[in-house]
């Protein structure tokens, strides 16, 4: 297993000598990239190893942001005492919210998650020290490559938490409850206390990212950061990848971003149409997600893409 | 003599509103294979998750000396006390071994772990053919299987099996009642729960009816098999055959 992670220390090292080329378009690119890359491996920790489907992540990443701007713009600490703030919100909220909707399966799971970033936006829009609807503004920094390395090393972190849970106790319960949650609870596994723990961990991850990225773009309101376009970004991205593998998340928000950058660049009004395309594709010919095709194509051929939508009746 | 390994007295236990058990007195001593038999509805699912502690209720529930009324599953589980759900639950993409090292979740004695697979497939060889198949693809007697064994990882002081016969042919219903027989000579003490009266009170010491969640009959397994009223009961037979 060892020589397999050295195999990529290049890879971290290319990704962190991006700064170095000196193009400012490459490396904001790269830090959204980075950034929503990050959201999309804290969704894999509880959706892609436990199933449930959450729609309100991106609540902890406007707790993040939220955070991280007040503890700068109004009580002018630094950036990251911000970041520490943003990430326990976070994890209170999760903790407080957690008990009551991992009881819910399935769709009614998703459907609860769906209000929390809207309940959010709607409490953060009339409180005072959050700049109530207008949002807050804080201290600008121009490093965009200190603010890239940032996020490559949380996204680092992250990835470096979902490959532990994958060969943990703790990761065999998440995929146990996903598996039959029923089943899992009749070989002792404490589904709750385990499923609160991997809502907590993505939550931690997730603010952190907001954060970084209220920092970044200097100024923060309750729409752009309670964003629930950002939830369904990160579900799609990590069902293009690969749920619960350890790399799917990140070549999934990977290869998602490039693409709809260049969509974006060349054909710009028809992008969100072809964009729509590949997801629908990918949803029908690689359920298992992009990380899965190597080894299928290898083992099937060009059988795998049939076995697949043969899957989908299992 | 010892204490009995799990004993019920009092039981109330109900959904909301409505009580399904009221006052269930049940004893099942170390070793023992005890039946707990009655019609669909009688509440013998109801007492299971009660015990199991997946249900709150009132009165007592003492395993092995001590009272359990007030822990959670997973404490509960960890004593020893170890269901086969019914309806099988098992992980249907997940491998017949995986299946039966879930089983062993709660346990870090790895050595013990393999003796404990070794003895599963001893005692369901067909599990052992088909240790690498998903479990979901196998048929309803081999899922059945499964679960028992899966169940058996855990290393229980009790195994409570919730309707075993549920939608099974009565050939594999016998050869699961031998195994389980089997499991008993190996020291694992049994409460199996049957709407297959008779079936089970075959291999049972000792059996106990419910009837509309209260305990209406108990005695040795022989005398309830020849009792002309639950003959009547539960094989619509005019007379004793």
């Amino acid at each position: 297993m060892k020589w397999r992670w050295l195999a990529l220390a290049p890879v971290l090292a290319v990704l962190a000598g991006v700064p170095w080329l000196g193009d400012a378009v490459l490396i904001q690119f790269g830090i959204n990239a980075l950034l929503i890359a990050t959201l999309a491996q804290s969704w894999n920790i509880l959706g892609g190893f436990t199933g449930y489907v959450s729609f309100g992540n991106s609540a902890f990443y406007g707790l993040g942001a939220y955070g991280t701007a007040i503890a700068m713009a109004q009580w002018h600490q630094p950036f990251w005492l911000g970041l520490a703030l943003g990430a326990v919100l976070a994890v209170v909220v999760a903790a407080v919210l957690g008990g009551p909707i991992l009881r819910l399966r399935g769709p009614y799971f998703a459907i609860v998650t769906l209000g929390i970033s809207a309940a959010l936006s709607a409490l953060f829009a009339n409180l005072d020290i959050a700049g109530k609807n207008i949002g807050l503004i804080l201290p600008l920094t121009r490093d965009d490559a200190m603010f890239y390395e940032l996020s490559l090393g949380l996204l680092a972190a992250a990835t470096v938490a979902v490959a532990w849970i994958a060969r943990s106790r703790f990761g065999i319960a998440l995929i146990a409850i996903r598996e039959n949650e029923d089943a899992a609870a009749a070989v002792g596994v404490d589904a709750t206390r385990y499923k609160l723990a991997a809502l907590i961990l993505a939550a931690v991850f997730t603010a952190l990212a907001g954060g970084i990225h209220a920092y970044w773009i200097t100024f923060i309101d309750p729409a752009g950061s309670f964003d629930t376009t950002l939830d369904v970004r990160m579900v799609i991205m990590t069902m293009f990848g690969g749920p619960g593998t350890v790399f799917g998340p990140v070549i999934g928000a990977f290869v998602l971003s490039a693409i709809y950058e260049v969509l974006a660049n060349g054909i710009s009004t028809a992008a969100a149409l072809f964009f729509g395309l590949v997801i629908l594709l990918a949803v029908i010919f690689l359920p298992k997600g992009l990380i899965d095709l190597g080894g299928g194509f290898r083992a099937l051929g060009w059988r795998y893409f049939l076995a697949n939508i043969e899957r989908h009746r299992l | 003599m010892s204490a009995p390994l799990l004993v019920l007295h009092g039981l109330v236990a109900g959904y909301g509103d409505v009580p399904v058990l009221h006052g269930v007195d049940l004893t099942v001593e170390s070793g023992e294979l005890v039946a707990l038999v009655g019609s669909n509805g009688a509440g013998k699912t109801t007492l299971l998750r009660a015990v199991s502690r997946l249900l709150k209720s009132g009165g007592e529930i003492r395993f092995g000396g001590t009272d359990i009324a007030a822990r959670e599953p997973e404490a509960v589980f960890g004593l020893g006390l170890v269901q086969v759900p019914e309806g099988r639950q098992l992980f249907p993409r997940m491998s017949v071994e995986e299946n039966l090292l879930m089983g062993a979740y709660r346990r870090r004695d790895r050595a013990a772990i393999g003796a404990s697979l070794a003895q599963s497939f001893d005692l369901f060889p067909v599990l052992a053919a088909r240790r690498r198949q998903m479990a979901g693809s196998l048929s309803g007697g081999e899922q059945q299987m499964c679960a028992i064994a899966r169940a058996l990882m855990a290393a229980p002081r009790l195994l409570m099996i919730d309707e075993m016969s549920l939608g099974l042919a009565p050939i594999i219903v016998d050869r699961l009642l031998d195994v389980l027989v089997k499991i008993r000579g190996q020291g694992v003490t049994i409460l199996l729960v049957e709407q297959d009266v008779f079936a089970a009170l075959s291999v049972a010491d000792r059996g106990y009816v419910l009837e509309h969640g209260r305990i209406v009959r108990a005695a040795s397994a022989a005398e309830l098999k020849s009792d002309p009223a639950l003959q009547r009961a539960y094989l619509g037979a005019e007379d004793a055959p």
